[in-house]
């Protein structure tokens, strides 16, 4: 058994991928499906959540896409979830099982979850954004014992955004998860909390020097969350992001995501607020 | 190791004896300026030259470059990987510093083996500048004006011959079976020693300022109101960072055939100083002012680039600012931001 | 997959993109084996009317131009502008900014009122279109590459990038410095710079890039020796329907 990255790093390019099949795709919402994807024979991926791999198609093009799936339910079989936004997203939308993709990664460093252990969280994914998280969340709902008081808090646009809906119920079932839900746009069906994902921090109370936030979702929530987080007393050092940059090439050379001296690919793409307060262009 | 002399005479015989093993190129004239191009006939090169339009990294980095070809539809892929020992002649020093931080940049983290394989095959031979090559250039003030130990061999103008200092095994190849090299006498080295210090006093320091403290002076720039006004004058064209011999930022295609199973994925030099460069899948353009893409620019030269590397981005070449179609040069810039910021906070900038 | 079907078209033009395209079959005969050509006056005499793709050559300059340009949008799944008058109403927008009825009486002389016409407009400002091959006349690489992302099922997608960034990737000196002039840093680049690389400045055939820096270049060419007439002359060869757009909206050109 190798790793992926090992396997990578001995390809004659970093810029070759590895071949993966896909074995299964599934529709989360009209815009993303959810895609398992096959190692071969023998390569495990042993990822950290908030590491990405980058993903492509010969003839289309490369992109980075963040690991859904957790290294607790992960071997040589892992999970993304892909929203369909531009030329190699919609391609990959058009592949049905059986099929192929390249995988290089897992790229950069993940979330420090060793460091939260005793910790009460509070996650707060924002649209896409429980797609990396979600690899956190389960991680951490797999070794439950070690953590403190869980919260969710989840904000998507509309009923119909909303990703891992059969998830989603299962933490709702479980006592030892507290899962909130809000919508900006609802429908005739919606029964639950409405408005922007800030709208869901009044009612809350936290333990906050006990607790560890780590929030993932558009860059332009990251502002508003943190206030909220910061009004509620929890450290700049316990509060974690996840940064969306265009890493083109995963290995800290093509410079798109460059975050002043810092490569996202390499550094992050998770950061504690208190690594990145002083970073201008980082929120 | 000590140095040669090779009399000027026996140059092009030297340029022929190289050709016979390796792709030689070399400082040409072109349309009033010099590229670095393949020397075909030694009579075209110039190695007085005062500085070229792209730097000699079109030969680590080439401007395009396949990464790896692609048969059906990938289930076959293979590195381009190409070995071609070639000889670059007449890197100014400016360029050799420049060298210094991109292998740094890649046989560090993820070695780039493309770049590697390149530079493995690059044998570089400097030249001594004896006097500032044009207008815009500030060597001396960046401390790149004596040349680093990256050299396989390094010439210096005496007059009628060049001392050859030999550094490292390469460069000794590169001499090898030619037999118009001779040992340096006493007055060979005196005369260098000489025609050295003469030079110093020939280039002036044109950052008011010590280059130690460029780091500080940006990081007390970044809310300057100095990028609006070089952004309102940028024309965002990136020739500044496509001529840079520091910048190697890149942007990843593929190119298909019409059977769409074969194909290559190249990487082509990018540009933080374009509209698109910062923007991610979701809409989101992270620098999408002019203003950002400058401030970025020079900060990553003379600040993130130190901090990231502990090796100043910007080597002093001054090629930025000849290109530069509205004059934003690295030594305005860098001054005026001293200007402002001894005006503003003196006591920070001292500190 | 069924081979795309697909039908080219022309308006006001000088169907010198078309000619591109049918060189483009000497570099690569397989795209024959590619697609299916229904209709393409340039080439062939068999008129099929089912079409998938449609490249569309030419301005719409005259109101009867309307109706066809909404027939081609009915039938055809996508329509891709082919060229700089249908991209920008190409060098017939230069009329844009004279009086019509003068403009017709220079072309026309004392037939004038034979011919129906109006400021050239590319066709985007009549039909909805896809995708866009710029260039006076296209590039016929660019061409290719662009039937490759259609038979991939994408549009062909131009970085945003000024043609400077292609001109400084061949290591070119700069036209600016051989004592020319040049529309490079506004211009949408994709073309390799091929007027700079031959010694010529660029007239801005492909349009503008998303961003452009108008007042900044036109500082740079009067330092260069052009006078506001020979600016305006310059820019108005293939920019003059986008700068009038610009103006509309209150921006500098």
């Amino acid at each position: 058994m190798t790793t992926l990255l090992k396997e990578t790093l001995q390809h004659s390019s970093i810029y070759i991928p590895t071949i993966a099949r896909i074995t299964a795709v599934r529709d989360l919402t009209e815009l993303e499906k959810l895609f398992t994807l096959e190692l071969p024979h023998h390569y495990s991926l042993s990822h950290r959540p908030g590491q990405f791999v980058e993903v492509s198609l010969m003839g289309v093009g490369e992109a980075p896409i963040s690991i859904t799936s957790s290294p607790s339910r992960t071997n040589s079989v892992f999970e993304l979830c892909i929203r369909r936004v531009g030329n190699l997203t919609n391609a990959l939308h058009q592949l049905q099982p059986g099929q192929f993709v390249g995988i290089r990664g897992p790229f950069g460093h993940g979330f420090p979850f060793e460091r939260f252990r005793g910790k009460d969280l509070l996650f707060v994914p924002g649209g896409l954004g429980l797609a990396p998280l979600r690899s956190l969340i389960n991680e951490v709902l797999d070794d439950r014992g070690k953590y403190g008081r869980i919260t969710i808090l989840y904000g998507a646009r509309s009923p119909q955004d909303l990703l891992f809906r059969d998830e989603l119920a299962e933490w709702q079932a479980r006592a030892d998860v507290d899962l909130h839900v809000t919508v900006d746009r609802p429908d005739d069906t919606w029964g639950g909390n409405i408005g922007v994902i800030t709208t869901l921090f009044k009612n809350l109370h936290l333990h906050a020097r006990n607790t560890v936030a780590v929030v993932v979702g558009p860059p332009v929530m990251y502002r508003f969350v943190l206030m909220e987080l910061l009004g509620k007393g929890i450290s700049e050092g316990n509060i974690w992001f996840s940064f969306e940059r265009r890493m083109k090439c995963g290995v800290g050379k093509c410079g798109h995501c460059q975050l002043q001296h810092i490569y996202t690919c390499q550094d992050g793409p998770s950061f504690s607020y208190a690594d990145i307060k002083h970073l201008e262009e980082a929120l | 190791m000590g140095f040669k002399i090779m009399p000027k005479s026996a140059l092009v015989d030297w340029v022929n004896h190289l050709r016979a093993g390796y792709r030689v190129v070399g400082p040409q004239p072109r349309h009033g300026q010099y590229v670095f191009a393949e020397i075909n006939d030694p009579a075209d090169l110039a190695l007085d030259y005062p500085t070229s339009v792209l730097p000699p990294k079109q030969y680590l980095l080439p401007p395009r470059e396949v990464l790896f070809n692609f048969q059906n539809s990938g289930m076959r892929i293979e590195a381009n990987i190409k070995v071609e020992p070639t000889v670059i002649l007449g890197v100014h020093t400016c360029d050799m510093h420049a060298i210094r931080l991109l292998d740094h940049v890649h046989n560090n983290g993820y070695a780039d083996q493309h770049y590697q394989t390149h530079r493995a095959n690059t044998y570089l031979v400097s030249i001594e500048c004896l006097k500032p090559c044009m207008e815009h250039s500030f060597c001396k003030s960046m401390g790149t004006l004596t040349v680093p130990e990256e050299f396989d061999l390094h010439l210096t103008d005496l007059g009628t011959a060049y001392t050859v200092d030999i550094g490292s095994e390469k460069g000794e190849k590169l001499l090898e079976g030619f037999d118009q090299v001779w040992e340096a006498s006493d007055d060979d080295y005196q005369l260098l020693s000489r025609v050295l210090t003469e030079k110093w006093p020939r280039f002036s320091y044109r950052l008011d300022f010590d280059v130690t403290e460029l780091p500080d002076i940006l990081n007390l720039s970044q809310k300057s109101g100095y990028w609006n006004e070089l952004g309102d004058r940028c024309l965002a064209c990136g020739m500044c960072t496509k001529v840079c011999p520091t910048c190697y930022c890149f942007d990843v295609s593929d190119n298909v055939d019409l059977t769409l199973k074969n194909g290559q994925r190249v990487r082509t030099w990018d540009s933080c100083q374009v509209e698109e460069f910062a923007l991610v899948a979701g809409g989101h353009n992270f620098r999408s002012k002019r203003a950002l893409r400058q401030r970025h620019r020079f900060l990553r030269k003379g600040k993130y680039q130190y901090e990231a590397f502990g090796m100043v981005g910007c080597v002093g070449c001054g090629r930025c600012a000849q290109a530069c179609l509205v004059h934003i040069t690295p030594v305005e810039t860098f001054n005026e931001l001293y200007r402002r910021s001894q005006r503003t906070e003196p006591a920070e900038v001292k500190a | 997959m069924a081979k795309p079907k697909i039908a080219f078209f022309e308006f006001t033009s000088c169907e010198g993109c078309q000619l591109t395209v049918v060189d483009s079959l000497q570099d690569h005969p397989e795209l024959l084996d590619a697609v299916d050509i229904v209709q393409f006056r340039e080439a062939m005499s068999e008129k099929g009317e089912d079409y998938q793709i449609a490249f569309i050559e030419g301005s719409c300059s005259r109101p009867g131009d309307e109706a066809k340009l909404m027939e081609i949008r009915e039938k055809a799944d996508l329509v891709i502008a082919l060229g700089a008058c249908a991209h920008l109403g190409g060098v017939n927008a230069i009329r844009n900014r004279m009086p019509l009825e003068d403009v017709r009486k220079y072309v026309y002389g004392d037939k004038a009122e034979w011919y129906a016409t109006y400021p050239a407009r590319p066709i985007s400002a009549v039909i909805p279109i896809d995708a866009v091959i710029p260039g006076c006349p296209i590039d016929r690489n660019e061409f290719i590459r662009a039937v490759t992302y259609l038979l991939q099922g994408r549009l062909p997608y131009i970085p945003d990038n000024p043609v400077c960034i292609d001109c400084k990737l061949k290591g070119n000196v700069c036209v600016y410095q051989r004592g020319m002039t040049c529309l490079g840093p506004i211009t949408l680049a994709g073309c390799d710079a091929i007027c700079p690389t031959y010694g010529e400045g660029c007239d801005g055939c492909r349009g503008l890039i998303s961003a452009p820096n108008i007042p900044a270049l036109r500082t740079v060419l009067a330092e260069h020796g052009m006078n506001e007439t020979d600016i305006e002359a310059k820019m108005t060869v293939f920019l003059t329907y986008q700068r009038m757009e610009l103006e509309a909206a209150g921006h500098d050109s």
